[in-house]
């Protein structure tokens, strides 16, 4: 059994009040994992996130190594919390089960939105930090290593990851199928709506070639602009800056349409009309008529369009669950094979050799006896005997090695070989 | 390759590998597997090893609707495959190899033509014995005017398909994955730009040269001649509609594919220049 011990919390059975007690800054981590290392000899990564605190250990020693009480005393001991505190919230995973936890955490598998994309990045920090700390060896190397792999054939073979599952990555993704580039669009932000922050956050990182502020008060347009790098524009100037947009941001609290059908007419008049605009109404209740949405023209999306592309999107990844799962099977049992073959390949070796050595010297005292009265040719009879003797002890051993699937049994039967033909570790 | 395994490859092998790399494009929206990728790639660039062939060991003529149907495909079978390579996201493909696999099949409602060194009088683009130098300018500028039509004819379809998908609010990155309308716009754009002073010089020679026919007149009865003269009346109004009017992409796209009805027009009908007015 690879030697692998995860233990953690995650948002699946801990409120984020304990979590957030639970959870690593860059500073303790690192004292954590110089700590792990000194305390039990056991390599180790730890991932910490909002929504997860997960500490994967591989001892060099099983009887010295932490289990998930120590692990728990450790947290306790790192965070200055009671024990009891903590070892209700943990659970673990060890062994085969460990590593197929791994990579279905690195694949997005375990996420609280199923196929975000940022926990394959911490998963991969998390995993460098340790690197950097030497806390990692041959264990979590190729585990983590392989769980990134898996992560990747998730991603790329199934549909898991596709489509944006928050407002402002919709809304951004829309802007993108419309404009190529950014360099010479104006951005025109309508009102300081607490809710287009993260939104006009996202278009910044556009670089468009200027923001324009409107606001019916003068100050909170100013303060905005100051915030985002943008120009303020008076209220009254309303219908000619939309005139000039490519892309339209409103969060006003206006309790009424700001732009109506009649009035966006007359702004559509001042604009060339080989010129799409896009509208991004994400303002409750909505400030623009949804009737401009002409498909042409003019593509405007409020909050229930964008919303609904969450829910649309978290809809279909479900349907990518099941062949991501299988992924992350076939992907657990290949990493186990390796890991056996890689396991198994000092023994074999050592049998090997040994057996080798044996048989050398065994024809090297025969020929000795023989005294010379034997040619060439019969000195390689000799010595083919032999060696086909040796393959033929050999075959049985290596063969049931090879073929047993990783498990309990394989390591049963490499501790068998080990005594039965007295072979030391080195 | 020897000559003779080169003379028997056929239409069919190539429009079957077209016609598999479609189809493997077409199940690759369903369940995207990087093989099928590269599986689409190598039956397109087989499609495009056969198809050069059989182009090169025909000597097809490119006065005739066959040759010049079979040789615009090939040059748009390349197009796609650098597309394809290029631009790996993008259901490229899914667009340009039904164009390519239509060429074909249309061609396959004309006769191939004269063979090599049987012809009488009519020029080949890969013959240069006795060829008349302003008909292979003139086929040759023809030729390039209709692959720009082409290209355009991809982005305005895709264009509309991208619009429609705005139009109705669909799901962003999700389905058939297209360029930005920006993008799509500014593709077909510059295929009009280059496609247009092409056809306009291609027709001017075309013109002289039937100046100097023994019947003489343009021979606007025609259908080639005419539909020819429709299609750069149309360049023109697309170029129009796009400098001076700053025209929507849609109203843009709408009448490049309406070019591209009447090129096709223009690739079948009899060419004037063939003797006996064949095919």
């Amino acid at each position: 059994m690879i030697p692998l011990l995860a233990v953690g919390c995650s948002f699946r059975n801990t409120p984020v009040e304990v979590r957030e007690r639970f959870a690593f800054n860059p500073e303790k981590l690192v004292q954590a994992l110089d700590l792990l290392g000194q305390r039990y000899g056991a390599e180790a990564v730890i991932l910490s996130t909002c929504n997860r605190v997960e500490l994967y250990v591989a001892p060099s020693d099983a009887a010295l190594g932490p289990d998930v009480e120590r692990i728990a005393a450790f947290l306790a001991q790192m965070h200055e919390l009671p024990v009891s505190d903590i070892y209700p919230h943990l659970y673990h995973h060890q062994g085969a089960d460990a590593v197929r936890h791994l990579f279905r955490v690195a694949a997005s598998l375990d996420s609280m939105i199923v196929g975000e994309g940022q926990i394959g990045g911490q998963v991969k920090r998390a995993y460098e930090t340790a690197h950097e700390r030497s806390a990692v060896g041959p264990v979590l190397h190729a585990a983590f290593q392989h769980a990134q792999r898996a992560a990747k054939r998730v991603r790329t073979e199934t549909g898991i990851a596709r489509g944006n599952v928050s407002v402002s990555s919709a809304a951004v993704a829309y802007v993108r199928e419309v404009f190529d580039h950014f360099h010479d669009k104006t951005i025109v932000v309508l009102g300081a709506g607490k809710m287009g922050e993260l939104t006009l956050k996202h278009l910044r990182q556009l670089n468009p070639k200027r923001i324009l502020v409107a606001n019916r008060s003068p100050e909170k347009a100013e303060a905005v602009a100051k915030g985002c790098g943008g120009t303020a524009v008076r209220w009254e100037q309303l219908d000619d800056v939309l005139a000039q947009a490519d892309i339209v941001l409103s969060t006003t609290g206006a309790p009424e349409p700001i732009v109506t059908r009649e009035r966006y007419k007359g702004v559509l008049a001042k604009r060339p009309s080989g010129w799409p605009v896009v509208i991004l109404d994400i303002a409750v209740p909505r400030d623009f008529d949804p009737r401009i949405h002409d498909g042409d023209r003019t593509f405007l999306f409020n909050i229930d369009d964008l919303q609904r592309i969450r829910e649309q999107t978290l809809q279909g990844r479900l349907k990518h669950v099941a062949p991501a799962e299988a992924i992350i099977e076939q992907e657990q049992a290949r990493f186990l094979s390796e890991w056996g073959r890689k396991k198994n390949g000092p023994i074999i070796a050592r049998l090997s050799q040994d057996f080798e050595a044996k048989r050398q010297e065994i024809v090297r005292q025969l020929l000795a006896k023989l005294n010379g009265k034997y040619d060439d040719a019969d000195r390689a009879q000799i010595e083919g005997a032999f060696r086909l003797l040796q393959n033929k002890f050999l075959h049985g051993p290596i063969s049931a090695l090879a073929e047993e699937p990783p498990g309990e049994h394989r390591h049963t039967l490499l501790e068998a070989l080990r005594k039965l033909f007295g072979l030391q570790d080195n | 390759m020897p000559a003779e395994l080169l003379g028997r490859i056929t239409v069919f092998c190539f429009a079957a590998s077209y016609a598999v790399a479609f189809a493997v494009e077409l199940f690759r929206t369903f369940q995207a597997r990087p093989a099928l990728r590269w599986l689409a790639l190598a039956f397109t660039g087989a499609g495009i090893v056969a198809h050069t062939a059989f182009v090169t060991v025909n000597k097809l003529p490119l006065q005739t609707s066959f040759g010049s149907l079979i040789f615009l495909a090939w040059i748009l079978a390349v197009f796609c495959f650098y597309g394809a390579v290029h631009h790996r996201r993008l259901a490229w493909e899914l667009f340009v190899l039904p164009l390519v696999l239509g060429l074909v099949l249309l061609a396959q409602l004309f006769p191939m033509g004269a063979p090599s060194g049987q012809s009488s009088g009519g020029w080949q683009i890969f013959d240069f014995e006795d060829m008349q130098f302003w008909a292979v300018l003139h086929g040759i500028l023809m030729l390039l005017a209709f692959v720009g039509i082409s290209v355009g004819f991809v982005a305005s379809v895709m264009f509309l398909v991208q619009t429609h998908r705005l139009k109705t609010k669909q799901l962003p990155g999700q389905g058939l994955k297209l360029w930005s309308l920006e993008r799509l716009e500014a593709m077909n754009r510059r295929s009009i730009m280059l496609a247009f002073p092409l056809l306009t010089s291609g027709l001017l020679i075309a013109a002289w040269q039937m100046f100097g026919m023994p019947d003489g007149g343009l021979g606007l009865e025609n259908w080639k001649v005419l539909s020819t003269v429709a299609l750069w009346i149309v360049f023109a109004v697309l170029l129009y509609l796009r400098y001076s009017v700053r025209a929507g992409g849609k109203q843009v796209a709408l009448l490049t594919i309406a070019a591209f009805g009447l090129m096709l027009v223009a690739l079948i009908a009899v060419h004037p220049f063939t003797p006996g007015g064949a095919p």
